[in-house]
């Protein structure tokens, strides 16, 4: 086996991972075309003072409306967001067993031996560890009913608005983390890497 | 050290738990009427009990200062409901209007809104947020559900969903860990004074742990039964019978 092959954990979780987030990516579009405005603090409705307006964009609320179906978007939004939490909860558990993460991720290997370069290290370590709360926190913030458990999530983020606002923020910078992360596999050799993600 | 302190924690959690199911919790407070299939109903599934789990306590959803409030309070969907009778009714300002709580109860009966109004009333400042992505902070001021069905003597043992019905046609099912919320009402008051028609005069429904949608306007009957089916497409709802989710605490 190369030093460069990933484990069974890693390639299966990181496939379904990929499917899970582009589910999430495009109900959460759908959602946030449904109302495409967005605020800050706990208050945000229509004609309320908007930090964001879609229609600045040149996209008119109704043509929005009718691009996106936020019945199909939240239940594909909330089936796929377990997905991605009990496949994120059984790669960390999984990782942390196995000392993927302390053998990977903590110590330094040179690039060339097959390890990750320090960037790319501390890269995974924030996305998983910072990136990946923020966006289940920031969601779950915008909930009635797991707020009205966790009012502290309100506190956290400034108010629901503030969530939902942040969330969406978030999902941009993830985006762009993923097209920063695909061109790291291009410049890599993209039939190489993704075969070693496939096959191991 | 730690590991010792969570396992305390966890064993302290366990009579608590204990509690919580003792007190007339049972699958519906855990599953939804009609469970769906595949991947989204699992996820239902998961989404309502976590929920339920984290709030055994029946704690209630954040109250908010006076000078958050939203006013006038923003109108959405329905504003005047076409119904004859709800405009005739409207035209008598609901003076001979009677309320209806029939089904599983000890003592069907009908009450009126000034009998509603004569009722231990709860004002609450909370924050309405619709599945769209809105919320805005209002006064909320009626009588407790579970008060109101008091008044009718209570719910009979096979009881298991209240279904409440509106001028406009929507129903929707709750269940009973649902109904006894305190800060689950029958408001009748908005920001100090009448609820506004646009956000259904009357009588309005508030569950302030679940969405927008589940919070009827334009109240027209209460029925307790001891099952969903047979109601609508037997989802449970209207918002659930056009495939939205039945528990809407997300």
């Amino acid at each position: 086996m190369p030093a460069s092959a990933h484990s069974y954990n890693v390639r299966i979780c990181h496939w379904i991972n990929l499917v899970a987030c582009v589910y999430l990516l495009w109900s959460g579009i759908h959602i946030l075309l449904d109302f495409p405005e967005l605020y800050w603090g706990n208050t945000g409705y229509r004609g309320y003072p908007a930090a964001f307006r879609l229609a600045d964009l040149g996209l008119s609320w109704d043509d929005a409306g009718r691009l996106g179906d936020r019945r199909w978007g939240r239940n594909y939004h909330f089936t796929f967001a377990w997905v991605f939490l009990i496949n994120g909860l059984i790669y960390v558990a999984w990782n942390l067993y196995s000392k993927h993460f302390r053998e990977q991720m903590l110590t330094a290997k040179p690039a060339s031996n097959g390890g990750y370069g320090t960037l790319q290290r501390t890269a995974y370590l924030v996305l998983i560890f910072v990136f990946v709360p923020f966006m289940i926190l920031t969601g779950i913030a915008q909930s009635p009913g797991f707020t009205a458990a966790m009012p502290w999530l309100l506190d956290m983020f400034g108010g629901r608005q503030s969530a939902r606002t942040l969330h969406t923020i978030a999902t941009v910078a993830l985006v762009l983390f993923v097209v920063g992360h695909v061109f790291q596999v291009a410049a890599a050799g993209f039939v190489t890497k993704v075969r070693s993600m496939i096959t191991g | 050290m730690t590991k010792h302190i969570s396992r305390r924690a966890l064993l302290a959690s366990v009579p608590a738990l204990g509690g919580f199911l003792l007190t007339g919790c049972s699958r519906e407070t855990f599953l939804p009427p009609r469970v769906r299939g595949g991947l989204i109903g699992a996820a239902d599934v998961l989404t309502m009990s976590t929920n339920r789990l984290l709030l055994s306590g029946q704690q209630l959803a954040r109250e908010y200062s006076r000078s958050e409030i939203a006013d006038p309070f923003p109108t959405w969907n329905q504003t005047n409901p076409k119904n004859a009778e709800y405009q005739l009714h409207a035209s008598e300002g609901f003076k001979n209007w009677r309320l209806p709580i029939s089904g599983l109860v000890a003592r069907p009966r009908e009450l009126s809104l000034d009998e509603l109004k004569g009722l231990p009333a709860r004002t609450q400042i909370t924050a309405h947020i619709c599945e769209q992505g809105w919320s805005a902070i209002g006064e909320w001021t009626g009588a407790p559900l579970q008060r109101v069905i008091e008044e009718a003597g209570g719910v009979t043992p096979a009881a298991r969903y209240v279904v409440i019905d509106t001028w406009d046609g929507w129903y929707e099912g709750y269940d009973l860990f649902e109904v006894a919320h305190a800060q689950t009402i029958l408001a009748y008051g908005l920001n100090g004074g009448e609820l506004p028609r646009g956000n259904g005069w009357p009588l309005r429904l508030r569950v302030e742990r679940q969405c927008g949608y589940k919070n009827l306007k334009f109240l027209k009957s209460i029925r307790v039964v001891d099952s969903m089916a047979g109601i609508g497409r037997g989802t449970g709802g209207t918002n659930s019978d056009f495939g939205f989710h039945w528990y809407a605490g997300v």
